[in-house]
């Protein structure tokens, strides 16, 4: 296996967010009936003529800025001409010489190790029909025609199953988190392609490649990609041919699947599109865009790490973009973010979890979390208390002292209350204390355990624990 | 210069247009599409034309629409304008070997 070098190069169409297509103002939209989000455009009726959407345009220059492409300031669409039913007008209106976006990359981390996966072009590109193939007919949906759609295309610089699924995982992170795309691979909002092909050295020219179109996700592209490479060392060492083809991966079978293809190269026959003149973008329009960009997943995870919390915690908070943007709003306070994160992605994420709700849906205001964690942190609350009290404070609105005092489950945080309940503890179970005397430390969980009986729970762990030790001196 | 296309380009071209052309229309089109092209390729003799690309007859930019929808059409007047039509979805032949 380690006598070959696989070059692997990944294309990706990724569905715009916006509320309109691309060159029409039917509705860009997803699971409505069949045929009902279209216009005269869409259907490419005769006489029609595209005018942009610029929306598209926006999250364009930000999705290029983001991936680090140089963004090119004029430019023009391209007619990429061919026939089948899903684009009626019989070209898809494209941008092949000037693509929005170029030289650009995406850094991933692959066994511990930074890798810059380098961006050829980004283009904007108008979305076909969607096809449905029954066994004697073909059935068309034209909701989807139109929808906006940006294509990225890498150098071929990936090497293996595992750098494309990290590739991949980054771009949709990046994606979602600037709302530029819902990024949802089940749906068809974000779909993949894989150019593979196999060599013996570095030096030798890229080998015959072999096309994977439409792998349904992103774990699948790892591994129509890994037996793909297995296929053609296979090929290689039997002394057979490798045949450039297009395929396509079949979950079910777990295996690449021939396909027949459309036409490829200079059958499209491309040609600048004469009904759209040139789109110019100022400095301002980008700088208006750029602004709108919020704080990337890479830099969220420096910061939570910089204030204390776990890699793990971090990447937790990452994962989920409520969660994190909420996080955020705490940043400029002085709280345990430790804390803060432990609560957030431990009780509360469950409950969210279970009630399928939103942290934005909850009454847990920033000013109210900020008082639950201090209360976690000087020990006025136990773990097990906070359980108790967590559905009043996140569907009520009353202040975290108000609820904690109303539940009577306020610790007893005074010295010498606590310190008469330890005392007759220590003194009906004297066996137990000469236990701990000789040594046994299972002895102290016992009396912990008596003292959260006797005071049902209330009691501040540390405080008892302290008051403990300190009499067992005695 | 030749002066007709070879009888593969004239079939390339048909698969091209999605087009059956029979045998004995070969030889026609042959000398036919090569007396297009070669009415075509006198464009490239003007002055200049190299230049730059003619993207529009007119230099202004083009205008960007604000994202905002607008009125679409019933999805009965889009199927009854299709040849033919099963449930809400317009009906074509079928193709094989593509699943996009």
């Amino acid at each position: 296996m380690n006598k070959y070098i696989p070059t692997i190069g990944i294309e990706v169409h990724v569905e715009l967010k916006t509320a309109t297509k691309i060159f029409s103002n039917s509705i860009n939209g997803y699971g409505q009936m069949a045929n009902s989000l279209t216009n005269v455009v869409d259907l490419g009726y005769p006489g029609t003529l595209p005018t942009l959407n610029k929306e598209v345009i926006n999250l364009a220059i930000k999705a290029a800025t983001v991936l680090n492409c140089k963004i090119r300031k004029e430019m023009h669409f391209d007619r990429k001409n061919y026939f089948y039913p899903d684009i009626p007008k019989n070209y898809q209106i494209t941008q092949n010489e000037t693509p929005i976006g170029y030289d650009g990359y995406v850094e991933i981390t692959i066994n511990g190790e930074k890798k810059k996966i380098e961006i050829e072009e980004m283009h904007i590109e108008e979305d076909t029909c969607k096809s449905t193939h029954r066994s004697s007919k073909t059935l068309l949906d034209f909701n989807r025609a139109g929808v906006p759609l940006i294509e990225i295309v890498t150098k071929p610089c990936i090497s293996s199953g595992e750098e494309a699924k990290l590739y991949l995982e980054k771009l949709r992170e990046l994606l979602y988190y600037c709302d530029i795309s819902d990024c949802k691979i089940e749906e068809g909002s974000m779909r993949a392609d894989a150019n593979v092909s196999i060599r013996k050295n570095e030096q030798d020219p890229l080998g015959t490649k072999c096309e994977i179109k439409n792998i349904g996700s992103i774990s699948n592209v790892a591994i129509s990609i890994d037996k793909e490479i297995k296929n053609q060392i296979e090929l290689i060492e039997n002394n057979k041919q490798i045949k450039q083809q297009t395929k396509r991966y079949d979950d079910k079978l777990g295996k690449n699947i021939l396909m027949r293809t459309k036409e490829t190269g200079n059958d499209y026959r491309y040609f600048p599109e004469p009904d759209i003149p040139y789109v110019i973008l100022t400095e301002d329009m980008i700088a208006s865009v750029v602004k709108t960009i919020p704080m990337l997943p890479d830099e969220r995870r420096k910061v939570y790490q910089a204030k204390g919390v776990s890699e793990l915690n971090a990447n937790k908070l990452v994962q989920n973009r409520s969660l994190s943007d909420y996080f955020n709003k705490l940043l400029d306070t002085n709280i345990n973010f430790k804390i803060a994160s432990n609560i957030l992605l431990g009780d509360i994420q469950a409950y969210l979890n279970k009630n399928e709700k939103q942290i934005s849906d909850t009454t847990l205001t920033v000013t109210r979390f900020e008082e639950l964690v201090k209360n976690v942190e000087d020990k006025t609350l136990t773990s097990k208390n906070l359980k108790d009290i967590l559905v009043t404070v996140l569907e009520e609105e009353s202040s975290i002292s108000t609820i904690i005092k109303k539940s009577g489950i306020e610790n007893i945080q005074d010295d010498q209350a606590l310190r008469t309940i330890i005392n007759s503890i220590i003194s009906s179970n004297q066996e137990t204390v000469n236990d701990y005397k000789n040594g046994h430390d299972r002895a102290i969980k016992f009396f912990m355990g008596q003292i959260m009986k006797e005071t049902k729970g209330s009691a501040n762990p540390k405080l008892a624990m302290d008051i403990l030790l300190e009499e067992l001196k005695k | 210069m030749e002066d007709k296309l070879t009888k593969e380009e004239v079939l390339h071209v048909a698969q091209l247009a999605r087009i059956n052309i029979d045998e004995d229309e070969l030889e026609t089109y042959q000398i036919e599409l090569k007396k297009l092209l070669n009415e075509v390729e006198k464009i490239s003799a003007v002055k200049g034309y190299d230049d730059e690309k003619l993207i529009a007859s007119w230099d202004r930019k083009t205008e960007l629409r604000e994202d905002i929808a607008g009125e679409m059409l019933d999805p009965k007047e889009v199927i009854n304008n299709a040849p033919r039509h099963s449930g809400n979805y317009i009906e074509v032949p079928v193709v094989i070997g593509d699943e996009s």
